[in-house]
């Protein structure tokens, strides 16, 4: 792809934006950095050693942050005390479960709107997306009812399918528009070539894989991040990080050394996947748009 | 090895036909072209005999069996595209052995066979790339080696060479010709140029509009176009015709046109007045059938020259002939000049005359 270059011309409001921009993204990274920052810190630290902070305007206090002897008590609390090693693996199981089953049938799906026409395809397309447009709290009651009437709530089954529901239609939505952009023919040599339809279709997966890429990691950090579901159909049974360090709070008794640990550890797994897979989010989130 | 015979074939795209009642035997081990401009249903009829596309009425057969309702992969074609549709995560050998792997050759035999495909195409050193680092000829000879590994009995071919440049279509039109006869496969090759039809195939089907125009070898097609719009279509430079009159003269037959007056000859005449009763006709003749001077001679009749284009080996020079404008192919050496006189000679056995309104051919 050749790159064009973004021609500047020295002005002086040239030089003042270019202050302006170095500003900004300071203060927006001090923004965005700081509370994780706070959160990994002290998760580290004893509770008194944690409260400890500088008054306002002495900078030199500043050290006051940094001193304190590095205990790994939060965390062992969490897994030893506190179950979270249930809830870690419920959390990745209902997000992975989820992305899995939404992939395997909103591609299928996405191939087959992409592929055939028939009469009421838009009218359908359409109405799969629009089941994305209604918040989620507004079909919580409904699907609250039914979900308890299948004996789904609490489970970890009924939370898989509960983000299914919400995955499907925008994994449909993302992959339609990378299967459009395969040429037929590729298939239909394949199938000259001795492929069945399935063969065919499992031929051209490679060629939308950033698609697919792209949209696991979307459907998993929306399981993984959930609480409303998690909460309510999730309650109990199928407990997952976010509900259960929002249990951390209780009356009497903030826990905030181990708020800040189940902060760390809900985190961390989705930023190395974020490390993991940013060439594919990116390179996916753009070729299903632009046509090269 | 197979014969494939196309039955009183129809292809519908909801109400609008693409290919019109098409009837079409090509014989075991034959070269057929089917040419026409794009949207002629040429493309519609090679994806229907390759399973591509519903056969919206009508059989096709190979042999003697029935292919309406088998998959593509049960029908043993191998199909060249337009574009190629190559793999393009896979390397030119793993492309090449794709149609073996599906039918569960084994390795050895794959192996072997895609590197004596490989080496007939010289694209032996190639293998191990991908499509993405290929030139168009080779990624063409590609495709072609996917086609040729596994010794279909038929090979159908979508505008091969198509988007070639033109130095690399003439060289390719040559080779296709050899493998094909190599090879003994039949074959039916799909085109919009008329030169390739002409050049490499035994029989041409001219298509226009979804109706098959005229089936026959590329002299038939040259030489005895059935109607205007085959003798237009093939050809380059293209046919020029003139519209004239028939006007009966003491018991003789004239073509009148306002700048010439010819004589039918008997055989020509017992034609016109056994098969046409109207007066209006369409003169074909084909740019190097016209003999071009700056000399008057007997025969001849004048016109002017409006400009003159020479192409290397020829000269195109296009002259005005009492409102008409005729294109004359000549040799480079030929002197006349821009907006000066010139007298043209016709050769008389091979002219053609076509009905005004229908354009079927007369003669």
């Amino acid at each position: 792809m050749a790159s064009k270059d973004v021609v500047e011309y020295a002005s002086p409001a040239r030089r003042i934006a270019n202050v302006a921009v170095v500003v900004f993204l300071a203060v927006y990274l001090l923004w965005t950095i700081l509370p994780i920052f706070v959160m990994f810190v002290s998760s580290l630290k004893d509770l008194l050693e944690a409260f400890r902070i500088p008054a306002v305007g002495d900078w030199s206090g500043i050290a006051l942050f940094f001193d304190f002897e590095p205990t790994f008590k939060h965390y062992t609390n969490l897994f030893v005390n506190l179950n979270f090693g249930v809830y870690f693996f419920n959390s990745v199981a209902a997000a992975l479960g989820s992305a899995v089953v939404s992939v395997t049938l909103g591609a299928t799906c996405a191939y087959a709107l992409s592929r055939t026409e028939f009469r009421g395809k838009k009218d359908l397309f359409f109405w799969i997306i629009s089941t994305r447009m209604a918040p989620v709290v507004a079909v919580m009651v409904p699907l609250y009812a039914i979900f308890r009437s299948l004996e789904l709530v609490g489970s970890l089954w009924g939370l898989i399918l509960a983000y299914t529901t919400f995955n499907l239609p925008f994994a449909i939505w993302i992959l339609k528009g990378f299967f459009d952009n395969v040429p037929f023919a590729i298939e239909e040599a394949q199938m000259v070539d001795g492929a069945t339809r399935m063969q065919a279709f499992r031929s051209i997966l490679p060629l939308v894989a950033p698609g697919i890429g792209a949209f696991l990691v979307l459907c998993v950090l929306f399981a993984w991040n959930d609480f409303l579901f998690a909460s309510i159909i999730g309650s109990g049974g199928a407990k997952t990080l976010p509900v259960a360090t929002k249990e951390l709070v209780q009356p009497q008794n903030i826990q905030w050394g181990s708020i800040m640990a189940a902060g760390v550890v809900t985190t961390l797994p989705m930023m190395f996947l974020g490390l993991l897979i940013r060439r594919y989010l990116v390179t996916g989130l753009t070729m299903g748009a632009v046509r090269e | 090895m197979a014969s494939v015979s196309i039955d009183k074939v129809w292809k519908y795209y909801g109400q609008t036909p693409a290919v019109k009642e098409l009837h079409l035997e090509v014989a075991d081990g034959e070269f057929v072209a089917v040419l026409g401009p794009s949207g002629c249903g040429k493309s519609s009829t090679l994806r229907m005999l390759a399973g591509l596309e519903h056969i919206s009425a009508g059989e096709i057969r190979f042999g003697a069996k029935r292919i309406n309702d088998l998959p593509p992969r049960d029908r043993d074609i191998a199909m060249v595209f337009e574009n190629y549709a190559l793999y393009p995560h896979k390397t030119v050998f793993d492309n090449m052995a794709n149609p073996l792997k599906l039918r569960g050759v084994e390795r050895s035999v794959i192996e072997d066979r895609v590197r004596k495909a490989a080496a007939i195409l010289e694209i032996g050193h190639l293998l191990e790339r991908r499509p993405g680092e290929l030139s168009g000829g080779q990624k063409q000879r590609t495709a072609i080696g996917r086609a040729i590994v596994r010794e279909p009995a038929l090979f159908l071919f979508d505008e091969p060479i198509a988007h070639l440049d033109a130095k690399l279509r003439a060289h390719m039109r040559g080779e296709l010709k050899l493998m094909q006869r190599r090879l003994g496969t039949t074959m039916i090759y799909v085109t919009h140029d008329q030169l390739e039809a002409l050049s490499m195939a035994d029989r041409i089907a001219v298509m226009n509009d979804g109706v098959l125009q005229q089936l026959g070898t590329p002299r038939q097609i040259y030489d005895h176009p059935v109607n205007a719009w085959v003798a237009g279509f093939v050809g380059e430079p293209p046919i020029n015709f003139l519209d004239c009159r028939i006007v009966e003269e003491k018991g003789e037959l004239r073509l009148v046109h306002s700048s010439f007056d010819l004589v039918l000859r008997p055989e020509q005449a017992a034609i016109v007045r056994e098969r046409y009763a109207q007066r209006e006709v369409r003169m074909g003749i084909r740019p190097d059938q016209i003999a071009i001077s700056t000399v008057e001679t007997p025969d001849s009749f004048g016109g002017q020259i409006l400009v003159t284009e020479p192409i290397g080996g020829d000269m195109l020079v296009d002259v005005s002939l009492g409102g008409d404008k005729v294109l004359v192919k000549t040799r480079p050496d030929f002197e006349g000049r821009m907006d000066s006189p010139c007298y043209l000679t016709l050769d008389r056995g091979r002219w053609h005359l076509f009905g005004k309104d229908d354009g079927v051919a007369l003669f």
